[in-house]
């Protein structure tokens, strides 16, 4: 198994000015996705986030200390809407579910990495 | 046979396959590789010493294996656990990788294949793990393909194989309903790799054809595996027209030899009739990319079987051309299609379908290369130097450059009689 954190981004707005027909594509698609991750390994935790422009970003300064911003780390065009963390057997196991998310989302699968000799406090 | 040569025919023969058992047997791609180089540097030492074993793919797997098997104690040791675990471990099921979904038969090359093209490598560090890894082809020689220097190509290889570990890309067969998609990216893969063979380099290395051979290999080996397959048919045949041709395409002076000039004599004539052979077999309209492959190696077998330059059947070449048009609508085969249709149609209409593709192609210098060469053939000879002006600006091979000069040159100061 091999655990990944699948990273969805979208045009921010798409969801506000969705009916609730397309709402419920959108549901329909994570059920689907959701329901694949099952059957095939593990969903360990997930997340919707709020709109980017909600974020607070922490960014290092010159003199070595902390600034904090108002908005994301990066502005692009889509933005982070929310995560999967899973668990699934390779990667076109997880192309396979990603594949089940609301096509309008543009989808990154990301590998989670193990760190030899660290443990979690 | 001396052992050098029984070392190299094993390599070129049996390389994909042992690369496929050792990583079906310990799915450690990081371990491989190296394990086995290792192995075919033992044996170039002592082969010539001991003689060359009787079945020199099994030695060279043994001492491959022991290698790995030796790394792999190193690291359990390494984690303070007992050595013991480590025949756990290659007996045990491949970490992560699925099951075969059934309906397929296990072929481990075939999964090696997969693994090296898969969609979620950039298609030039798939080429290029593809070409190490199925066909052996070595990383400074990946590198003069490609031509860019050998720690980059090195740096890139790495990069793949870190890629397929820590993304979990999978050694494994897809189902049946996926493997024709997977398929197509494999011969992309694969093309990739003999374009760049033929890409015009910077210098004078104009062509790198033995290198583009790898590529044509890298095809023969998986179409082998998936016999059946058109896309992988009308690939081979296509490449083979194309390579065919390596031997006249450059003069004994190094320049270069365009295909009305070339020495037919000197195309590989057995390789013409394979290609022509495979063509035969590959369906009309399969998919996009087969129906590319296919009417590009109908171009190619078309000039294959010219008897002589002038006897092209250009009405032909053209529609072969008109058909590519609409499955790639792309500038590169629209101004192959101008080429022949003033070949057709005379040259007033090969410069009319020219038209357009300067705004598509700014920078390359094929579009005002043929241009001066219909303009000089309608005797508009200030015309034919200005544009071959141009050409030679954008031209950065050397090699195309020095043709496109003589050309020029040769308009400037024309002979008093003709």
């Amino acid at each position: 198994m091999t655990r990944y954190v699948v990273l969805v981004a979208y045009r921010p707005g798409d969801w506000e000015r969705a009916d609730e027909a397309e709402r419920q594509t959108y549901f329909d698609a994570h059920h689907a996705f959701e329901r694949y991750v099952d059957e095939h390994g593990t969903r360990l935790s997930s997340g919707a986030l709020c709109d980017a422009d909600t974020a607070t970003t922490l960014s290092p300064g010159t003199g070595g200390e902390r600034v904090v911003t108002d908005g994301p780390y990066a502005e692009l065009a889509e933005q982070v809407g929310g995560y999967y963390d899973v668990e699934l057997p390779d990667l076109d196991t997880a192309i396979a579910a990603g594949r089940l998310l609301p096509a309008a989302y543009t989808v990154e699968i990301r590998p989670v990495l193990r760190i030899e000799g660290y443990e979690s406090a | 046979m001396t052992p050098d040569a029984a070392l190299e025919q094993v390599v070129r023969v049996e390389w994909g396959r042992l690369v496929a058992l050792l990583l079906g047997r310990f799915r450690r791609l990081d371990l491989v590789e190296d394990a086995l180089a290792d192995a075919v540097e033992t044996a170039a030492r002592r082969w010539p010493r001991d003689g060359t074993p009787d079945d020199p793919a099994a030695w060279l797997h043994t001492a491959a294996r022991r290698r790995v098997l030796d790394r792999l104690r190193a690291e359990a040791m390494a984690l303070r656990k007992a050595p013991l675990l480590v025949v756990e471990a290659e007996r045990g099921p491949g970490g992560g990788a699925m099951a075969d979904p059934g309906g397929i038969v296990e072929d481990d090359v075939l999964r090696l294949v997969l693994m090296c093209c898969h969609p979620a490598l950039a298609p030039e560090v798939a080429s290029a793990l593809a070409l190490r890894l199925v066909v052996g082809v070595t990383t400074a020689d990946i590198a003069r393909l490609f031509l860019v220097p050998e720690a980059t190509m090195a740096a890139r290889l790495t990069r793949g194989k870190k890629k397929i570990v820590a993304a979990g890309i999978p050694y494994a067969v897809p189902a049946a309903a996926d493997l024709p998609d997977r398929m197509r990216t494999v011969a992309q893969t694969a093309y990739l790799a003999f374009t760049a063979g033929y890409a015009p380099g910077s210098g004078t290395d104009l062509l790198r054809a033995d290198l583009a051979g790898e590529a044509v290999r890298l095809v023969r080996t998986t179409l082998a595996l998936r016999p059946e397959e058109p896309v992988l048919r009308a690939l081979l045949a296509l490449v083979l027209l194309q390579h065919s041709r390596r031997d006249a395409r450059v003069g004994p002076d190094g320049r270069l030899v365009l295909l009305p000039d070339q020495d037919r004599d000197r195309w590989h004539h057995d390789e013409v009739v394979e290609a022509l052979g495979l063509l035969a077999d590959v369906p009309v309209g399969t998919d996009p990319l087969t129906e590319s492959y296919r009417l590009q190696a109908v171009v190619g077998a078309l000039h294959a079987t010219a008897p002589s330059a002038s006897e092209t059947r250009w009405d032909r070449v053209c529609e072969a051309y008109d058909a590519l048009a609409v499955v790639n609508p792309s500038p590169s085969v629209r101004l192959a299609r101008a080429v022949a249709v003033a070949e057709r149609d005379g040259t007033t209409a090969g410069l009319a379908a020219l038209e357009g593709l300067d705004e598509a192609l700014p920078t390359s210098h094929r579009v005002p290369a043929v241009r001066g060469e219909l303009l000089a053939r309608l005797g508009d000879r200030p015309g034919a130097v200005a544009a071959l002006a141009v050409a030679i600006d954008r031209c950065g091979n050397a090699v195309e450059r020095a043709h496109l000069t003589a050309r020029r040159d040769g308009l400037l100061d024309p002979p008093s009689a003709r």
